[in-house]
């Protein structure tokens, strides 16, 4: 009993050491943004007075009109991800069309070509569809980029499900998009909150295409315009790691918003239907 | 674009006149898949063959498109530089493989957590660094090796060893071990939901029986949790091999490939000849058609060795 005990401690203690050194750069990044710049080079790891709360004003104004640019790419490019791939993902696993596996070794294979490829070449092909300097540039290439891999991790959880469940449904008088929409959408749920997440993350971190893209300053999203604020503006951290902080806010809220279903589980639940 | 999917059309139709409702399954089918196809087809297909084409031309994407052969390959396997990318690629590469051993780890200790609710507690702090964007990591890590006021030179300033002061990102010699400490442990947090989701397939009467073997835990590891995850593990794994081939945003934000191209990867040094100034879109394209080689067969031999254990 002792030894069980000692184990469990010896487990908190690692997984705590991993998280304090995990967190200590943003902690770095919280306390810094309070401060002015001879606070920074004299009391770099002191937090005291004065806090400097202007940094944070300073950074907002830089800041927001980025925000608005970053919200909207991503937003649409998660939406639109998600959409596309709930339906491919659940006919590839589910359903029985001609060329099914070739078709989906079509898309899935795009996962092993280099994104480097395609750069050059999709920037001529925007530039000659009229997309540059619009959203829709980042969105519609981004969505496609994303499709791959999450119509593979969608598939293989449609696959995992007890096919019993499906075929409930059928058995009861459920035509195919019914199925779909009432036995399966419920049941990806956990995999549409991380497919979502994701995606809207991964376009909120989006760098070399909108940057490449987007041309004018009015349509930057905050990661191509942070980038520029840093070089713009060297040495004068406090306001800089302000606009750190504030780019963060809104994944932060997104994460709270879906927590419960990133940590609710994957498998949980299905079978309780 | 249109050619594929007409092609699939008349297909399903004479498939389909067999029976009315399998008809009907296989339509719904492929109206399921259509979007997709249509989006991978246009905007991720079209370009790379756009790639594949453009490779053997002069381009730059206008006026100039002259057919020069295999010249551009004959270039880059000429081009010292282009080597140097590579070099630092594969010394990416294996560490990127090797750092993904931190996370498993660190999954299976939090899985073995007796009490639910710590596991759940660890599950929601490992996954908050996620919400910090990629890029700002990034701004924050070249902050921290900053050698006038960042956080290395100030910790041994601190501790009285200055004399251990370095330039970090701005010596030839760290800067890629720099780069490759940055994230430092390395939790990668989509990979560990992904293992712990494995993880939680397993029925719990699994755990009595290995506790009934009194194996140890490593044993247990080996026997129990790495089985259950392996194919997570592939997944992560092609992941992380297709992502450090095709990734270049780290060194383009954090050094651009320099000092002395000591970061350079070709991905970089394929954007960098095509939007630092000149347009040689058909040299970069032959650099990208190279990488998909190189990726496209390092991934299936990869893939092949898992296969087979």
């Amino acid at each position: 009993m002792r030894k069980a005990i000692a184990a469990e401690a010896a487990k908190h203690g690692f997984l705590i050491l991993i998280c304090l050194v995990v967190f200590y750069p943003l902690l770095l990044m919280i306390q810094m943004s309070f401060k002015d710049v001879g606070q920074i080079i004299y009391a770099f790891f002191k937090v005291e007075p004065p806090f400097h709360f202007e940094n944070y004003a300073r950074a907002w104004k830089q800041v927001y009109p980025m925000i608005g640019n970053s919200l909207i790419i991503s937003g649409g490019t998660a939406l639109l991800s998600v959409v596309v791939a709930l339906f491919a993902g659940y006919a590839f696993g589910r359903l029985r069309f001609p060329w099914k596996e070739q078709l989906f070794w079509v898309i899935f294979a795009k996962l092993f070509l280099p994104g480097v490829l395609n750069l050059v070449p999709a920037f001529v092909l925007a530039w000659k569809l009229g997309l540059l300097n619009s959203y829709w540039a980042v969105i519609l290439f981004g969505a496609s980029a994303s499709l791959p891999f999450w119509i593979f991790v969608m598939r293989t959880f449609v696959q995992q499900q007890p096919q019993e469940l499906f075929e409930c449904a059928k058995i009861d008088g459920a035509g195919e998009t019914q199925t779909f929409v009432w036995i399966a959408v419920p049941l990806l749920r956990p995999m549409i909150a991380l497919l979502m997440i994701n995606v809207f993350i991964a376009e909120w971190n989006n760098y070399i295409w909108p940057l490449v893209t987007l041309t004018s300053p009015d349509k930057r999203p905050i990661t191509v315009g942070l980038a520029f604020l840093t070089s713009s503006f060297p040495g004068d951290y406090g306001p800089l790691m302000a606009g750190y902080v504030i780019a963060t806010v809104p994944l932060l809220l997104l994460f709270s918003l879906g927590m419960r279903q990133f940590v609710q589980g994957l498998t949980s639940g299905a079978i309780k239907i | 674009m249109n050619h594929p999917i007409k092609a699939l059309n008349t297909k399903t139709y004479k498939f389909g006149s067999k029976s009315a409702s399998s008809g009907k399954l296989w339509l719904t089918g492929l109206l399921f898949v259509m979007p997709a196809l249509v989006l991978t087809l246009l905007f991720d297909y079209y370009p790379i063959l756009s790639g594949v084409y453009h490779a053997f031309y002069r381009w730059d994407g206008a006026q100039t498109e002259k057919f020069v052969g295999f010249d551009n390959f004959v270039e880059i396997f000429q081009d010292r530089v282009f080597w140097i990318s590579v070099k630092n690629m594969a010394i990416i590469l294996v560490s990127h493989i090797l750092l993904m051993i931190p996370t498993i780890v660190a999954c299976i200790v939090l899985f073995r957590l007796r009490s639910g609710r710590s596991q759940y507690l660890y599950r929601l702090l490992f996954c908050i660094p996620m919400v910090v964007p990629m890029l700002v990591t990034m701004l924050l890590w070249q902050f921290m090796y900053n050698p006038q006021f960042g956080f290395f030179n100030q910790l041994l300033d601190a501790v009285g060893l200055d004399e251990y002061k370095q330039l970090w990102l701005g010596d030839p010699d760290l800067a890629l071990g720099s780069l490759l400490f940055m994230g430092f442990p390395w939790i990668n947090t989509i990979a560990a939901l992904i293992y712990l989701g494995g993880l939680q397939g397993v029925d719990g009467s699994i755990w009595d029986a290995a506790k009934m073997d009194g194996v140890g835990p490593i044993t247990q590891a080996l026997r129990i949790e790495l089985p259950l995850i392996k194919g997570q593990f592939k997944l992560n794994m092609v992941g992380v091999i297709s992502g450090t081939i095709t990734g270049y945003g780290t060194q383009l934000v954090l050094t651009n490939g320099g000092p002395g191209n000591s970061t350079l990867v070709p991905g970089l040094y394929m954007y960098q000849r095509a939007f630092g100034g000149n347009t040689e879109f058909g040299y970069a394209s032959a650099v990208g058609l190279l990488l998909f080689g190189i990726a496209l067969l390092i991934t299936v031999a990869t893939l092949k060795m898992i296969k087979s254990e």
